[in-house]
C-alpha cells in the first residue's frame, strides 16, 4: 500500500478529529493513482483536503507532491500512478519574512 | 468601555489590555502565523480569527473561552464551476478563496449568523456560526461583478460589511474595486448605489461607473444607520440617505487618501481617518503620524498628533486597522511598522501600548 509522508509544517496542523492527537506524519492509504491515495488519505482525516488541495481540488500553488522522489507535474488531475510500496512526499514551499 | 484589544498581526493573534498605565499583551494566539481579522461576536462572546497560512490556504477558527482555545472551522468555498473575471482584462480563472476579508456577526436576533466577505470577490453567510458556509449566489451572479477588478490584489475582494442595525435583512456591502451594494433582503437581491463617488484612476469616460468605484473602507453609524463613511481610493465620501447617495469631504487634512475609517457610534457627524500621501507611495505626509477628526459631519477637520510620533514616521494604517468602541470614545489603530496606538478621549490624544508588534492588518475591541 502506498505511504504518504507529510513534512512537519504540514503534520503540525493536523488533529485526529476522533482522538484529539496529532496526526501521523506517515498514512498508508491505498489507490493506484496520486488522486486516488489522497482522496483515501482525506476521508480519513477530512480536515487535512484544505491545507493540501484548494477549492477545486488542485494541489495548492505553494504546496509540492512527490512520488517517490519526483514531483508532479499536473497538480490539477492527479492522475500520475503510484506503486504499490510507492512513496508520496507532500511538503511545501519555504518561505521567507 | 471596552477593555481589551484583538490586534491581528503577520505573526500571530494579541490580546492587548490595560495595565499599570498603559496597553500591554495579555496573551497571544497563533504564535508565528498571519491572523488576518478578528471577530469578537456579542451575541454569544465568542471569538474569530481568520488565519491566512498561505501554502496551506485561509482558515477561520473561533474561540468560546475568550482565546484560550481554539476549534478549526470551516471556510468559504468555491465551487467547481465558479470562476473569476474581472475588469482590468485578466483571464478568467477558477475562483478559490484568497483571503477572508470582512468578517461580521448578523443582527441580534439572527444567533449564529455571520457574514464573510473574501477575495475573489464572493460574499458568504453561515447560519451555525461558522461551522457551514454559503456562497451568496444573487450577488455572485450580477453581471456587473465582471467589471470588478483587484486593488491592492490580483482579484477583487469584498472588505466592508454593514449590517443594519435596525433591520438585519439590510445589509450594505463595499467592495475594491467594485462599487457599494446593498440588499434590503438578506441578500436575495442586490443594487449598486455609488451615485457620487467617482474614480480618478480611470479612464475619463468610466469616472463615474458605479461597479468600479473602489471604496477603501465603508463604516455605518450604530445609532443612525443611514450615515455611512468611506474612505475612498481617491477621496472621502458621506452618505446621509443609506448609501443611495454620497458626497464628497474633500478638505481631509493633511490627505484625503488612507484606508481606515471610523464613524463615532451615536454621533454620525463625527468621524476619524488616518491619511497618508497618495497614491503608490503611502506613508504618513512629512512622516508625521496624525489622525483626523471632524465632529461637524466632513465641514471642518482637526488633527491629532499629541502621542504620535512625528519625526521619521513611516506607519501605514490599513483598512481594518483603526477601531472604535461601543461607547463612542475609546478609539485604537494598529500599524504596517507594528505600532499600536490608544485614545481615550475621543482621539484627541494618543498614547502607544507598550508593545513592539509585527505588521498590524486588523485592530477590534472585544
Amino acid at each position: 500500500m502506498p505511504r504518504v509522508v507529510l513534512a512537519s509544517a504540514l503534520a503540525r496542523w493536523l488533529r485526529d478529529s476522533a482522538s484529539a492527537h496529532a496526526v501521523d506524519a506517515a498514512i498508508d492509504a491505498p489507490g493506484e493513482t496520486v488522486g486516488d491515495v489522497l482522496e483515501n488519505v482525506f476521508a480519513r482525516h477530512p480536515q487535512l483536503r484544505g491545507y493540501v488541495v484548494d477549492d477545486q481540488g488542485a494541489v495548492r500553488h505553494h504546496v509540492a507532491v512527490f512520488v517517490d522522489g519526483v514531483a508532479i507535474s499536473d497538480k490539477v488531475r492527479l492522475r500520475q500512478p503510484v506503486a504499490a510500496q510507492g512513496e508520496i512526499y507532500i511538503m511545501q514551499a519555504l518561505s521567507g519574512g | 468601555m471596552s477593555e481589551r484589544l484583538l490586534v491581528s498581526t503577520r505573526k500571530g493573534l494579541f490580546v492587548v489590555v490595560p495595565q499599570r498605565g498603559g496597553w500591554r499583551i495579555e496573551r497571544s494566539a497563533f504564535l508565528g502565523d498571519n491572523v488576518t481579522l478578528a471577530l469578537a461576536d456579542d451575541r454569544d462572546g465568542s471569538w474569530y480569527a481568520a488565519l491566512n497560512l498561505g501554502h496551506f490556504g485561509v482558515k477561520l477558527r473561533r474561540s468560546t473561552d475568550q482565546g484560550r482555545s481554539w476549534d478549526e472551522l470551516a471556510v468559504p468555498t468555491y465551487a467547481a464551476d465558479q470562476t473569476v473575471a474581472t475588469g482590468d482584462g485578466k483571464p478568467p480563472k477558477p475562483a478559490t478563496l484568497q483571503l477572508l476579508w470582512a468578517l461580521e456577526k448578523g443582527g441580534a436576533d439572527e444567533r449564529g449568523r455571520l457574514w464573510a466577505g473574501t477575495i475573489p470577490g464572493g460574499l458568504f453567510r453561515s447560519d451555525d456560526s461558522g461551522a457551514s458556509w454559503q456562497l451568496v449566489q444573487s450577488l455572485w451572479d450580477r453581471p456587473e461583478r465582471a467589471e470588478w477588478f483587484g486593488g491592492g490584489y490580483d482579484y477583487p475582494g469584498i472588505h466592508s460589511i454593514c449590517v443594519d442595525p435596525r433591520d438585519a435583512r439590510k445589509l450594505r456591502v463595499a467592495v475594491s474595486c467594485g462599487g457599494v451594494w446593498q440588499s434590503a433582503d438578506s441578500g436575495d437581491t442586490w443594487s449598486v448605489t455609488t451615485e457620487g463617488m467617482f474614480a480618478a484612476y480611470m479612464p475619463p469616460e468610466r469616472a463615474g461607473d458605479p461597479a468600479i468605484q473602489d471604496p477603501h473602507r465603508m463604516v455605518q453609524c450604530r445609532d443612525a444607520p443611514d450615515h455611512l463613511w468611506v474612505q475612498h481610493h481617491n477621496g472621502v465620501f458621506r452618505s446621509s440617505d443609506g448609501g443611495n447617495t454620497w458626497a464628497e469631504i474633500a478638505n481631509v487634512s493633511p490627505s484625503v487618501f488612507g484606508f481606515a475609517v471610523a464613524v463615532h457610534p451615536r454621533d454620525p457627524h463625527t468621524a476619524w481617518f488616518v491619511p497618508a500621501v497618495k497614491d503608490e507611495c503611502r506613508v504618513p505626509v512629512d512622516a508625521r503620524l496624525v489622525v483626523a477628526r471632524t465632529r461637524d459631519g466632513g465641514q471642518s477637520f482637526d488633527v491629532a498628533s499629541e502621542g504620535l510620533p512625528q519625526q521619521d514616521a513611516y506607519d501605514l494604517v490599513y483598512r481594518h486597522g483603526l477601531a472604535i468602541d461601543g461607547d463612542g470614545n475609546r478609539l485604537a489603530f494598529g500599524s504596517t511598522t507594528g505600532g499600536l496606538w490608544v485614545s481615550e478621549d475621543q482621539g484627541a490624544r494618543w498614547q502607544a501600548a507598550d508593545v513592539r508588534m509585527p505588521p498590524i492588518s486588523a485592530v477590534v475591541f472585544a
